[in-house]
């Protein structure tokens, strides 16, 4: 139907303002009247979002002159591929028991530690670190941590 | 002013309650996919997005 005729594109920007620069583009293309149907930022991805439009985008639109864009990205992308930032795994998915992890912030910022139990229900993982002289458990919330090893040795 | 994001729809708000689903929202949330026209839009379609608006891509 439609969906055939939706084009994605991708458009390069500084590396942190990707929201704003997503709601700028928003805020204009709603006068403009080119034909932009959505625009998609996944954290993955830095420094580019995704603008959904049923027509060729026109980059010398002067909706689309915003600041902080760093161009257009050359050629289309196809809407099975951006499904994975559309239904972002759980963050616990890809750690395992045994893991080694950083802890990105929080009191331990910065320290390592092994994944000792993974609570799935309550995203939360328990963690003994490494450097401790004294085995303490720490239990962490998904998001705090950063996974560096997968698989205990 | 803290941005937030209601866990159930995932529409981006600054209340503390959302007012359509009126549920507690969450400041702890990531992505952002801004839906301008959700008739036409296959992100929409996929998502069960029948509003425009901002949304969150995960939420917690």
């Amino acid at each position: 139907m439609e969906d055939s005729d939706n084009l994605i594109y991708a458009i390069r920007t500084l590396v942190g303002q990707e929201k704003n620069v997503a709601q700028m583009i928003a805020r204009n293309v709603k006068n403009s009247g080119i034909e932009v149907n959505s625009i998609l930022v996944p954290e993955t991805l830095r420094g580019y979002i995704l603008v959904e439009s049923s027509s060729k985008l026109d980059m010398q639109n002067p909706a689309l002159k915003v600041p902080n864009i760093r161009g257009a990205v050359e050629g289309m992308i196809t809407f099975e591929e951006i499904k994975t930032f559309l239904k972002p795994e759980p963050i616990l998915a890809s750690i395992q028991k045994g893991s080694i992890v950083e802890l990105i912030s929080g009191p331990f910022k910065g320290e390592k530690a092994k994944v000792v139990r993974i609570d799935e229900s309550r995203e939360e993982v328990v963690l003994e670190l490494i450097e401790a002289a004294v085995p303490i458990p720490v239990t962490v919330k998904g998001d705090q941590i950063r996974i560096i090893q997968k698989e205990a040795d | 002013m803290t941005v937030k994001a209601c866990t159930k729809c995932h529409r981006i708000m600054n209340e503390d309650r959302c007012t359509m689903c009126d549920l507690p929202s969450s400041t702890n949330w990531s992505g952002l996919l801004i839906i301008i026209d959700p008739e036409k839009s296959a992100i929409a379609k996929e998502l069960n997005i029948t509003l425009p608006g901002e949304y969150a891509l995960r939420v917690r």
